[in-house]
C-alpha cells in the first residue's frame, strides 16, 4: 500500500509540524512536492546517512557530494516508495549505498575493512551537531553501540564478510579473490555472520 | 543452478550483494519456497541494521544549502508547468490567472538561468571528462599491475601499513599493501598537494644505510597517487618509508621536503 492520504493518521495538519511527523508521513508528503517535509527528513537522517557514505567512501569531500546526491533522489522519487514494502530508512540506505558503492568503485581503492578487519571502531569519533535533538540522539546512539557491539562479537572473517558485501557490494566472486579463501568459505561465513549477528541483536534486545 | 548452489546464494542476496541474474534465480527459487523466503526476511533483518554500525557524522551547511537550492529551482519549474496549465483550464479566475501567470513568469526566469548554469557546467565536466580519460590511460598500466598482485593467492605474511603525511602534508594519508618478504608492494596514497611545473614525487625506502629510491609518483589531480614500490631487498628490511618532493626525474637521495613518513 503506498501511503497517499495521511489524514486519518495524524492529528490535524494545522497542529503538527513536519518534525513531529513519522518518516513514512513525511516521504509521502514529499511525494506531493513538500519541500519542508524533504528538509525535516533531511535533518533527521543526513547525519546518519554520512557516517555510511564516509564509511564506504572515506574521503569527505566525495561523501558530502552523494549526500546531497542521496536527498535529491528522494525528492525526485519518492513517488516510488512504499510503506508496506519496508521503513523509510531501509529505503534511505539503500539509495545512499547503491551511491556510495558507484562512487567507492569509481575511486579504485581496496576497501578498508580489507586492510583493517578488526577496526569496527576506527570511525567512533566522529562528532554530531551540537544542537541535535538530544533525546532522538541519545536514542541513536544507543542503537549504534548496539549494533557495533554485535557486530564486534563476529569473528573477525565472518563481519569482513559481510562489510565487503553489504558496504561495498562485493560479490561473492570478488570477496574470494580478494581476500584468498575459497567460494565455499565466503558462503560459509556470510550465512554464519547473518546467524550470529540476528543472535546477539536479540540478545540485546535490539529494536531498530 | 542445482538447490545447495540457489541455498548458498541467499545470505548474499540478503545483503544485496549479487549479481542481476543470481538475483531473479534466487527470487524465482523463493516464490516457491516459503522456508527459504523466511530464512531469507531474518537474515535481511541483520542486514537491515548495519547501516547503524556507521558513527553519524555531521554534514557541512553548504550541502544542505545545496540541496535546498537545487529543490527551489525544481518547484519553480513545477509551478511554472501547473500554473501554465491551470491559465487554460480556469479561465474565468483572471485574478488569480494573472498572480500565478506572474510567479510562472518569475519561475521561467529561475528556469533559464538555471539552464545557462547547466550549460557552464556542462562545459566544465566535459572538460573534466577529457581530464580524467587522459588520467585513466596513464593509471591503468599500474591498476593492471595490481590486479595481477591481487589475482595472485595471498601470502598469509601479507600486512597493510598506514602512512602519515609530516607536518608539511598533514593531509597525505595512504597505505602500503606489502609481504614483508618480498620485494615488492602497492603503496596507495591520497591528500597529496599539486606540484609545480618541474617537481615531482619521489618514494624512498630507508635502511639503516640510508635511503633508496622506490619510483616517483604520478598524482592526480585529486592528490591521489597508486605505484607498485621495487627494491632490490625485501620490504621487510626497510625499517621507513619516505616521500620527498624533488626536481622532475627524481634524484640519487632525498634533496627537498619530506612530506610523508612513515615506519615500516
Amino acid at each position: 500500500m503506498r501511503i497517499n492520504n495521511e489524514s486519518n493518521l495524524l492529528p490535524s495538519r494545522d497542529s503538527t509540524t513536519p518534525e513531529q511527523l513519522s518518516d513514512e508521513i513525511l516521504a509521502a508528503r514529499v511525494a506531493r512536492g513538500d519541500s519542508a517535509a524533504l528538509e525535516a527528513l533531511y535533518d533527521r537522517h543526513a547525519s546518519a546517512v554520512l557516517g555510511v557514505l564516509l564509511k564506504v567512501i572515506g574521503e569527505r569531500a566525495t561523501a558530502e557530494d552523494a549526500l546531497q546526491e542521496t536527498f535529491w533522489r528522494v525528492w525526485k522519487s519518492a513517488s516510488t516508495y512504499e510503506s508496506a514494502r519496508g521503513s523509510f530508512t531501509g529505503w534511505l540506505f539503500r539509495i545512499a549505498r547503491n551511491l556510495a558503492i558507484d562512487a567507492f568503485r569509481r575511486m579504485n581503492v581496496r576497501p578498508q575493512t580489507l586492510s583493517s578487519p578488526d577496526d569496527v571502531d576506527a570511525l567512533s569519533d566522529r562528532t554530531s551537531a551540537p544542537d541535535a535533538d538530544v533525546p532522538a540522539q541519545a536514542q541513536a546512539d544507543f542503537r549504534n553501540r548496539q549494533v557495533r557491539s554485535a557486530l564486534a562479537s563476529l569473528p573477525k572473517v565472518q563481519r569482513q564478510v559481510i562489510e565487503l558485501a553489504y558496504f561495498y557490494g562485493m560479490t561473492r566472486q570478488e570477496i574470494a579473490e580478494a581476500t584468498g579463501e575459497a567460494l565455499g568459505t565466503i558462503h560459509t561465513r556470510a550465512r554464519l555472520g547473518l546467524q550470529k549477528l540476528r543472535e546477539e541483536l536479540e540478545r540485546e534486545e535490539f529494536e531498530g | 543452478m542445482d538447490r545447495q548452489t540457489i541455498e548458498e546464494l541467499l545470505p548474499f542476496y540478503a545483503l544485496d550483494a549479487l549479481t542481476d541474474e543470481e538475483r531473479e534465480l534466487v527470487e524465482a527459487y523463493l516464490r516457491e519456497h516459503p522456508e527459504a523466503r523466511r530464512q531469507v526476511d531474518e537474515m535481511r533483518k541483520a542486514a537491515s541494521v548495519l547501516p547503524q554500525s556507521a558513527s553519524p557524522v555531521e554534514p557541512s551547511p553548504r550541502t544542505k544549502a545545496a540541496l535546498l537550492a537545487r529543490v527551489a529551482v525544481d518547484e519553480g519549474s513545477r509551478v511554472s508547468n501547473d500554473v501554465g496549465r491551470g491559465a487554460h483550464e480556469r479561465p474565468r479566475a483572471a485574478r488569480w490567472v494573472n498572480i500565478f501567470q506572474a510567479f510562472g513568469l518569475g519561475a521561467a526566469t529561475v528556469a533559464i538561468l538555471w539552464a545557462v548554469v547547466l550549460n557552464v557546467q556542462l562545459s566544465y565536466l566535459r572538460e573534466q571528462v577529457a581530464t580524467l580519460n587522459q588520467a585513466l590511460v596513464a593509471q591503468s598500466n599500474a591498476l593492471e599491475q595490481i590486479n595481477q598482485q591481487l589475482a595472485q593467492p595471498p601470502a598469509s605474511e601479507t600486512v597493510t601499513i598506514s602512512l602519515k603525511g609530516t607536518d608539511i602534508q598533514p593531509r597525505a594519508r595512504g597505505q602500503l599493501i606489502a609481504d614483508p618478504k618480498n620485494n615488492s608492494a602497492v603503496l596507495v596514497i591520497s591528500g597529496l598537494d599539486q606540484l609545480e611545473a618541474g617537481k615531482t614525487y619521489q618514494v624512498w625506502l630507508i635502511d639503516a644505510s640510508g635511503a633508496k629510491s622506490a619510483g616517483l609518483l604520478s598524482v592526480d589531480t585529486k592528490g591521489q597517487a597508486v605505484l607498485i614500490v621495487t627494491s632490490d631487498a625485501t620490504i621487510g628490511s626497510f625499517r621507513s618509508l619516505g616521500i620527498s618532493v624533488e626536481p622532475e626525474g627524481g634524484s640519487q637521495q632525498p634533496t627537498g621536503e619530506i612530506v610523508v613518513l612513515s615506519d615500516l
